[in-house]
């Protein structure tokens, strides 16, 4: 009967064209409407490494003002300064770990007409590939001594290696970042996730890197963050100069994550940083109340607040112009529907039951709702269109509907549909034939 | 085939009740043409709705088919309408944007049949009544007779046992009311049990037994099949 029920629902459809128009426009509009929004609100609280919440940690220091509390969810700072990351790089009590930032680079190279262009640069420890599970697509990673020592080694994203190198294998070439040389040791498959979970205090739906270089290279190139870079004082550098005064400073800017595999591995890491503080305390720092955290990928979205909260009154903010939009389906579908009780009348007298009645009629709105989420689908996929030009390419990664999404536009104008459906197709159904019969 | 015993039926208002039938008993055997007249508002075709199972007494005992139905639900009650009763109305009913195989195809599709089964009834309902070669046309393009012809045919189609129906040559010519007439006749013939509420007394006198209902109680129980034409006229 379902196939009858819908073969009927297309003819009613087509013999109202007008009025029907209307039920999928209202329907559309409001699942167009609210999927944009509710799109953006899911493409941003994607979570790529839910795989490891378990083991992935990102790891903050309260070595904040003593007078004043980070300005965090947490009241701890984001990142670390470079003295308590260089300290503690040298634990080797996490399974994995990276301290990193981000930096930018002019790149060229020799005898190519291909012209200098900078880029995104991250700055970073060797195991940040394996830890946010970066695949390679020729080549690896750096080896442990680059870490702390000067080794001009570049890993290419598979972009950067596509426009210098023609996308073929260039492990082992030369790049030249700010004129000087690097070696290629690696090529990445193409790899951006978003909401880069790894750095999300710089723009978490901005593109990831172009380039990867080792974490041993600070002092050797005199390396700055391109990312934020917060401070409080400097008096925990004084007699040092210039960079290095910047290096000791209580200044903020690495990232740092680890891998702790087991609940005594964490513990014993806890137990190393509550003792790396005492000792940086000793030594006049730390003189905030004890502080760290440590934060798995689920908490780190939700610390660094990548769905703001004007982001969820926005979605439900949707929802309700699309509840607006029922309730207009259901006055459109009343209409039509109580036009229509003298054909359910001759129905019901020739044997259908209120229930295949109240079926029929839910099954016209659900085809209404099939058509307006269609048509919703075409309308948010407009929306976010403009929402990427406005953002001129910073909100390409979310700003865009899969297949989930698309479903689940269809589903909710199914489902608005038939919330719109219900009363009309009920009241229809409780209508006495008799009174049809006689007066058709 | 139909007992119907000390039926009641009122409809109450704010501020009035009406009562509609009252301690209607009838009795009406498998295979009769029952004719069924009264004056406008004496309570015929409440008889009818009730009788077709389209709406429940107030009170009162109604037997189909030796069949209690008094305390069926609208399933069932729907499900017994399908199969064993057929209706023929004063203004056909036919569904306007649906053809004439269509329209025929709606009760079989309550019913459950499978396609073959359906298109096997549609067609020879339709052959019965004179019509296979416009199975594709619309009820507008249709003479009022043929319409009605259309309109026995879907109620046929069923093969239903009973036959309920309601003014049926009401909006045809003289012309046209007789071939229903004898249409309908001969489906009684083949032992449909036939109910006609009828407003024009020389249709009702062609039954086998003429009800009067006046006021909501039947006044009159008159056997017409063995009295000669003359002697009515």
């Amino acid at each position: 009967m379902i196939g009858y029920y819908i073969s009927l629902a297309m003819r009613s459809l087509r013999g109202t064209p007008i009025l029907s128009a209307l039920m999928i426009a209202a329907i559309a509009v409001g699942v167009g409407a609210s999927m944009t929004v509710l799109t953006l609100n899911y493409m941003m609280s994607q979570n790529a490494l839910e795989h490891k919440d378990s083991v992935l940690y990102a790891v903050q220091l309260d070595s904040w003002d003593p007078n004043q509390a980070a300005d965090t969810t947490n009241e701890i700072p984001w990142q670390l300064t470079y003295p308590d990351a260089t300290a503690l790089l040298r634990s080797d009590i996490p399974t994995r770990q990276v301290a990193m930032h981000r930096f930018g680079f002019t790149v060229n190279l020799d005898e190519s007409e291909l012209r200098p262009f900078t880029a995104n640069t991250r700055v970073t420890t060797r195991d940040f590939f394996s830890l946010f599970d970066v695949p390679f697509e020729y080549g690896g990673t750096w080896s442990k001594e680059a870490d702390t020592a000067a080794v001009q080694s570049v890993v290419l994203s598979k972009e950067t290696n596509e426009k210098l190198f023609g996308g073929e294998n260039s492990v082992g070439k030369i790049v030249k970042l700010n004129g000087e040389p690097f070696t290629v040791i690696g090529v990445l498959k193409h790899w951006n996730p978003s909401p880069k979970i790894y750095d999300l205090n710089n723009n978490p739906f901005a593109d990831s890197e172009e380039l990867y270089i080792p974490f041993g290279l600070h002092r050797k190139f005199g390396i700055y963050s391109w990312g934020n870079t917060n401070g409080w004082t400097s008096r925990t550098a004084e007699g040092a100069e210039g960079y290095e005064r910047f290096l000791l400073g209580e200044h903020v800017w690495i990232q740092y994550w680890v891998e702790l595999d087991n609940a005594e591995q964490r513990e014993a890491y806890e137990q190393f940083l509550t003792g790396h503080i005492h000792q940086q305390k000793e030594q006049g720092r730390f003189e905030r109340p004890l502080k760290f955290a440590l934060s798995a990928p689920s908490e780190w979205l939700v610390l660094n607040e990548v769905l703001e909260n004007d982001n969820r009154v926005l979605g439900w903010a949707s929802l309700a112009f699309l509840l607006v939009c029922v309730i207009n389906a259901v006055a459109l579908l009343l209409a039509k529907f109580l036009r229509k009780a003298p054909e359910a009348g001759v129905r019901r007298a020739l044997g259908a039951s209120r229930n295949a009645i109240f079926t029929q009629h839910l099954i016209e709105s659900s085809c209404i709702g099939v058509l307006g989420g269609l048509f919703g689908i075409v309308l948010a996929l407009a929306g976010l269109t403009g929402i990427r030009v406005l953002a001129m390419g910073q909100a390409d990664q979310i700003a865009a509907m899969n297949w989930e999404m698309m479903l689940a536009a269809v589903g909710l104008a199914i489902l608005a549909s038939i919330l719109a459906g219900l009363y009309p197709a009920w009241r229809i159904s409780r209508t006495n034939p008799s009174v049809y019969l006689k007066t058709q | 085939m139909l007992k119907m015993q000390n039926i009641r039926k009122s409809y109450r208002t704010d501020t009035i009740e009406t009562h509609a039938l009252r301690d209607f008993s009838l009795e009406v055997n498998e295979g009769e043409f029952v004719s069924v007249t009264g004056p406008s508002g004496s309570g015929k075709t409440t008889f009818l709705n009730i009788a077709g199972l389209l709406e429940t007494p107030t009170g009162g005992q109604y037997l189909l088919d030796g069949q209690e139905v008094g305390n069926l639900s609208d399933s069932e009650r729907s499900r017994l309408r399908n199969e064993k009763i057929g209706f023929i109305f004063q203004g056909f009913n036919l569904i306007p944007d649906l053809n004439l195989f269509d329209n025929i195809d709606v009760p079989l599709r309550y019913r459950g049949f499978n396609a073959k089964e359906r298109r096997r009834r549609i067609e020879r309902s339709l052959e019965q009544v004179g019509l296979s070669a416009r199975a594709k046309h619309l009820p507008a393009q249709l003479s009022g007779g043929q319409q009605q012809r259309v309109a026995i045919a879907r109620a046929l189609a069923g093969e239903p046992r009973f036959l309920l129906a309601d003014e049926p040559t009401g909006n045809l010519d003289s012309l046209m009311a007789r071939q229903v007439m004898e249409l309908l006749e001969f489906i009684n013939e083949w032992g449909t049990t036939i109910v006609m509420v009828t407003h024009d007394p020389e249709l009702a006198r062609r039954a086998q037994r003429n009800i009067q209902i006046v006021d909501g109680q039947v006044s009159d129980l008159r056997q017409t099949i063995a009295q000669p034409e003359v002697a009515i006229a």
